[in-house]
C-alpha cells in the first residue's frame, strides 16, 4: 500500500539518519516528547533550530571575516551556542564540528577555523535538507503515523 | 498537571496564569500533595530550542514550568514571585548574565535550589557550578530522566534547610561551602516566618536582649520552605555579649552558643553569624581616609567610634555582617584614620543590615564608631569600584532616612558596586552612623569600582528587595552611612552569595586603602554562598534595632543600635565551612578567613593569622585563596590603594569569578593589599584587607558582570 510503503520509506530513511550518524540518540529523546498534546513538537523544534542556527552561522561567519585581531574568544561562544543548540537536538555531526571548530579557536588557529567553519556550514545544510525531507515525508504519511519510533 | 504551564521567554509567571499550584503555597508547606507532579520550576536559557526541548521534558514530567531566556528576566520574576519558584534549572552561558552570577543572586537571594545545565562538560566548569553552590550540573544534552528526579534537591534543600545544616546533594566540595552558606542563609535569610518573627519582635523589643525571640524565630516549623535562623537584632546583642565576653581572639561558635543559651541555636548558627561578623568588623576597621566619606555622610551619627584599634563595636556584628564591612570600608577608606572606626561602624551596619528598614538611628551611632574609618574604609573600597557606584550608594545612604527598602537596596548595591546581589547583604552595618554611610559613600564614590553601579544598583535593587528593608530600617539611623551600610548589608541578607560579593564591590569601591575593610567585604564575596550567609546572619545580629526589613531574614534587627556590641569579638568567624575558627587571631584577621568561595581555604588560612603576624603574611594568604578563589577579580583592588579595597570589588568579582567584565582584571589580590592591611588599624584593617580583597575578587568581577549588560533592575 501507498501507506505502507510510505511508511516503510521512512522508516529506511530515519534509519538512514542515525546510522550515517546526523542524528543521535538525543533525536529519540525529542520524539518521546511528542504526544498528541504537540503532535508535530519535533518539528517545531527541529524547524526553530534551524532558524536559529542560521542566524548564528551568519554572526560566525561575520566574525570570522573580521579584520584581524581575530576574536577567537567571541568565535567561541557563538559556536558554543550552536554547539549547545545542535546537541539538544541530536544534530550529531553538526556538534562534531562544532566542537572541531572550538578546539581550533583555542588554538587560535584562524586558518583551521576558517575551514571548520565551512564544515560546519556543510553539515549543517545537509542535515536541514535530509530532515525536511524526513518532515515531508512524514506528513504524507498523516498524523496518525507519525514516525516516531517506528521502523528503527 | 497541564503542560501549557510553561510560557516562553518573556514572562511565564506560573501563579498568574492559574496554574495548577498556587503561589501561596510557596512559601508556606512543602510540595504540593502531587509531588513531585507540579514541581515548579523555572528554566533560564537563551537557547530557544533548548528551551523548548527542555520546557516539554519538564513539562513532562509533570512539573509546573516556566521559562525564560535571560537572566535578568529571570531574577525578575523569581523576584517578584518570591517563594513560588521551587528549583531554577539555568543555563550557563548566557549573553545578558553569566550562569554562575545568576546562581549567586538566587541562592542570595532565594536560597533555591539551582541546577545549572550547559552543554560544556570541562571539570572545571563543572566545578564551578560546584562551588557556586548549585545543586546539581547537567550535561547537555539532557535526558529526560535526569529532569524527572530533579524534585529530589528541593526536597533535600527544604529537608536540610531547615536543620540550619544543609546537606544538599552538591558534592563535598561544595557542601561545605553549601553549609556555610546555608547557616548563613538561614541565619539571615530567615524567609517566610522566620523573618516575619524576628521583624515583630524587633519592633518590639529594642535592643532588648531577649533569648527567648530568636529561638521562636529559629524554631520555625519546617512549614516554611527555609527555615532560617534569623538574626534578630536581640539575638544578634546576646551574640554580641557573648563575643566580647569571651573576647574576639577567643570567641568560639561553640562557647559563644553556650554563652548565648539561646535554645534552638546551633553551632552552626553561630559560627556563620561569627563569621559574618568578623568580615563586618574587618571592614570597619579598615583605616580610611575619611576625607570622602565625610562629605556625604555628614549626618553620619557618631557612632562612638572607637579608633585605636579595635572598633568599639562589636566586632561581633562586623563579622557577621561581613558584608557590612566592605561597606564599612569603602567609607573607611576614605579616612585612613578611621580603621578603627569600622568596627563600629560595622556593628551597625552589620545590624542593620539584617534588620529592616526601620532601622533606628541608634543603629549607626554605636556601630559607627569607625565612621570614619569605616567610611574611608568604604570608600576606598576596591580600586575598581567606580566612583560612581560609591557615588549612587552614596545617594541613596542619605536618604536613608526613608523607608524604601528598594532603595536601600539599591543604594546598598550601589554603594557596594559589588554587584547587587553582593552588596546587599553585605552590608550588614547599614544602620551604622552615618559615618559608616559616609564610609561607604566614599567608597562608592571611589573611583576605580569597577562595576559599574548602575548595574550593581540594578542587580542589587532586583535582588534584595528584603535588603531594601533592611536598609530601610538602617537608614533609621540618620547616617548616611547607615544607610549605606544598610545596603550593604542589604545584600547580605538577601544572598549570602551576594553579600559576599557585595562586600567585594564595598571593598572595591573604597579607595583602596580601605581594603582591610574591603576585606572584610571581599572575603565574602569570594564565597559568595557562604558569605553571604554568614554575612546575613552576621549582619542581622548587628542590627538589634534595625526593623527587620521585611524579607529579609537576615536579621531583622540590624539595628544600629548603639549598643555596639564590641565587634571585636568577632574575629573568630570561623564560618562552618571554613572550619576554623581562628579565633584569637584579631578579627581583622579572621575576617579574612571567611570562607568567601574557597572561602573555605580561605577562611582557615586567615584565621590561623594571629593578628601578630605579619599582616603580609595573612593577607598573602587571604590573597592567595582569594586569588585561588577569583583570580580575575583582584584585578579591582589595583586601583584602590587601599588593598582593601581591592577586597571588596574582588569578592564580587570573585564570586562571579569568571566574568570578569569590566572588572579590571587584575585578578590576584596584590599584596597591596597586605600592604594595606597593614595599616595602622590593624586589626581590622588586616582582616578588611583580606576580606577586601577576597571580596574584591570575587565581587569585583561579580560586579561587573553583574552589571554588565545586565542592568536591569532586578
Amino acid at each position: 500500500m501507498e501507506c505502507s510503503s510510505l511508511h516503510r520509506q521512512l522508516a529506511i530513511i530515519k534509519k538512514n539518519l542515525f546510522d550515517q550518524g546526523f542524528l543521535d540518540e538525543q533525536f529519540y529523546q525529542l520524539e518521546e516528547l511528542q504526544d498528541d498534546a504537540s503532535p508535530n513538537f519535533v518539528e517545531e523544534v527541529v524547524t526553530l533550530f534551524f532558524r536559529d542556527s542560521s542566524r548564528l552561522l551568519t554572526n560566525i561567519e561575520q566574525a570570522l571575516r573580521e579584520k584581524h585581531p581575530q576574536d577567537f574568544h567571541r568565535l567561541d561562544v557563538l559556536m558554543y551556542q550552536l554547539k549547545d543548540s545542535a546537541s539538544s537536538i541530536g544534530a550529531a555531526k553538526v556538534k562534531n564540528e562544532c566542537t572541531v571548530f572550538r578546539e581550533l579557536c583555542d588554538k587560535e588557529n584562524l586558518e583551521g577555523c576558517l575551514r571548520s567553519f565551512q564544515k560546519v556550514k556543510k553539515e549543517h545544510a545537509i542535515l536541514r535538507q535530509k530532515l525536511e525531507n524526513y518532515f515531508q515525508l512524514q506528513r504524507q504519511v498523516g498524523p496518525v503515523e507519525k514516525a516516531t519510533r517506528s521502523g528503527n | 498537571m497541564d503542560p501549557a504551564s510553561t510560557t516562553s521567554s518573556g514572562s511565564s509567571r506560573a501563579p498568574a496564569a492559574g496554574y495548577s499550584r498556587s503561589p501561596d503555597a510557596a512559601a508556606a508547606c512543602g510540595p504540593p500533595p502531587e509531588f513531585p507532579a507540579g514541581l515548579r520550576v523555572l528554566l533560564v536559557d537563551d537557547d530557544v530550542t533548548c528551551l523548548k526541548i527542555i520546557g516539554m521534558m519538564l513539562r513532562k514530567c509533570l512539573y509546573d514550568v516556566t521559562t525564560c531566556s535571560r537572566a535578568a528576566e529571570a531574577l525578575s520574576l523569581l523576584r517578584e514571585r518570591k517563594g513560588w519558584f521551587d528549583l531554577v534549572l539555568s543555563d550557563v552561558y548566557m549573553p545578558d548574565m553569566d550562569g554562575f552570577k545568576l546562581l549567586e543572586h538566587i541562592g542570595l537571594e532565594m536560597d533555591l535550589p539551582v541546577i545549572m545545565m550547559s552543554a560544556d562538560d570541562h571539570k572545571d566548569v563543572v566545578m564551578k557550578g560546584v562551588t557556586h553552590g548549585a545543586v546539581d550540573y547537567l550535561i547537555k544534552p539532557v535526558r529526560m530522566e535526569l529532569l524527572k528526579n530533579i524534585w529530589q534537591h528541593v526536597v533535600r534543600k527544604k529537608r536540610f534547610g531547615m536543620k540550619d545544616s544543609e546537606q544538599s546533594g552538591s558534592t563535598e566540595e561544595s557542601d561545605r561551602q553549601k553549609k556555610a552558606l546555608e547557616e548563613g542563609d538561614n541565619v539571615t535569610s530567615g524567609s517566610g516566618p522566620n523573618w516575619r518573627t524576628m521583624k515583630r519582635k524587633k519592633e518590639g523589643k529594642d535592643d532588648d536582649e531577649e533569648e527567648e525571640d530568636d529561638t521562636e524565630e529559629r524554631e520555625d516549623p519546617s512549614q516554611t520552605k527555609k527555615p532560617r535562623v534569623v538574626w534578630s537584632v536581640e539575638l544578634h546583642q546576646q551574640f554580641m555579649t557573648a563575643v566580647n565576653q569571651l573576647g574576639i581572639d577567643k570567641a568560639v561558635p561553640k562557647k559563644i552558643l553556650e554563652l548565648m543559651k539561646v535554645p534552638g541555636l546551633t553551632r552552626e548558627n553561630v559560627a556563620s553569624h561569627l563569621q559574618k561578623y568578623r568580615l563586618y568588623l574587618r571592614r570597619l576597621s579598615v583605616p580610611q581616609n575619611q576625607a570622602r566619606i565625610d562629605g556625604p555622610y555628614t549626618s553620619a551619627q557618631e557612632v562612638p567610634f572607637r579608633s585605636g584599634g579595635v572598633v568599639g563595636f562589636d566586632l561581633q556584628a562586623l563579622s557577621v555582617s561581613g558584608q557590612l564591612l566592605p561597606a564599612l570600608h569603602f567609607g573607611a577608606r576614605r579616612a585612613t584614620d578611621t580603621g578603627i572606626g569600622t568596627p563600629t561602624f560595622n556593628q551597625m551596619g552589620f545590624l542593620s543590615s539584617g534588620s529592616s528598614a526601620n532601622v533606628s538611628s541608634a543603629r549607626s551611632s554605636p556601630m559607627y564608631q569607625m565612621t570614619n574609618r569605616g567610611l574611608s574604609y568604604l570608600s576606598g573600597s576596591p580600586n575598581n569600584i567606580e566612583s560612581r557606584q560609591i557615588d549612587q550608594p552614596y545617594h541613596l545612604a542619605q536618604q536613608h532616612g526613608r523607608n524604601t527598602p528598594l532603595k536601600v537596596e539599591e543604594e546598598t548595591s550601589v554603594f557596594f558596586n559589588m554587584p547587587p546581589s553582593q552588596t546587599r547583604p553585605l552590608f550588614p552595618g547599614a544602620n551604622t552612623n552615618d559615618q559608616l554611610n559616609r564610609s561607604l559613600l566614599m567608597a562608592m564614590s571611589q573611583p576605580g569600582q569597577q562595576f559599574s553601579l548602575s548595574q550593581q544598583h540594578d542587580n542589587f535593587l532586583g535582588q534584595s528587595i528584603s535588603r531594601g528593608q533592611v536598609l530601610n530600617g538602617i537608614e533609621a539611623h540618620d547616617s548616611r552611612l547607615a544607610s549605606t551600610v544598610r545596603q550593604q548589608m542589604l545584600p547580605y541578607e538577601i544572598s549570602s552569595d551576594v553579600s559576599e560579593r557585595t562586600v567585594n564591590t564595598l571593598n572595591s569601591s573604597l579607595p583602596g586603602n580601605q581594603i582591610s575593610s574591603l576585606y572584610g567585604a571581599v572575603p565574602q564575596s569570594l564565597n559568595s554562598n557562604i558569605q553571604n550567609r554568614c554575612i546575613n546572619e552576621s549582619v542581622a545580629s548587628l542590627y538589634p534595632h534595625s526593623s527587620s526589613i521585611g524579607p529579609t531574614p537576615m536579621t531583622g534587627s540590624v539595628q544600629t543600635s548603639s549598643k555596639t556590641s564590641n565587634l571585636k569579638g568577632i574575629s573568630d568567624l570561623p564560618p562552618s565551612y571554613v572550619s576554623s575558627q581562628n579565633k584569637s587571631l584579631d578579627w581583622k584577621m579572621k575576617g579574612v578567613n571567611l570562607p568567601y568561595q574557597s572561602g573555605q581555604q580561605f577562611g582557615s588560612g586567615l584565621n590561623n593569622l594571629d593578628s601578630g603576624s605579619s599582616p603580609a603574611t595573612y593577607q598573602d594568604r587571604n590573597t592567595i585563596n582569594a586569588c585561588t578563589v577569583r583570580k580575575e577579580i583582584l584585578s579591582v583592588r589595583t586601583e584602590i590603594e587601599h588593598e582593601k579595597v581591592e577586597c571588596i570589588s574582588q569578592c564580587n568579582t570573585a564570586v562571579l569569578v569568571e566574568n570578569s567584565f569590566s572588572m579590571k582584571s587584575e585578578v590576584l589580590p596584590d599584596t597591596k593589599l597586605q600592604d594595606a592591611f597593614y595599616d595602622s588599624n590593624i586589626i581590622s584593617n588586616e582582616l578588611m584587607n583580606v576580606v577586601g580583597k577576597q571580596l574584591q575578587e570575587g565581587t569585583g568581577e561579580d560586579a561587573s558582570e553583574l552589571f554588565d549588560g545586565y542592568s536591569l533592575d532586578m
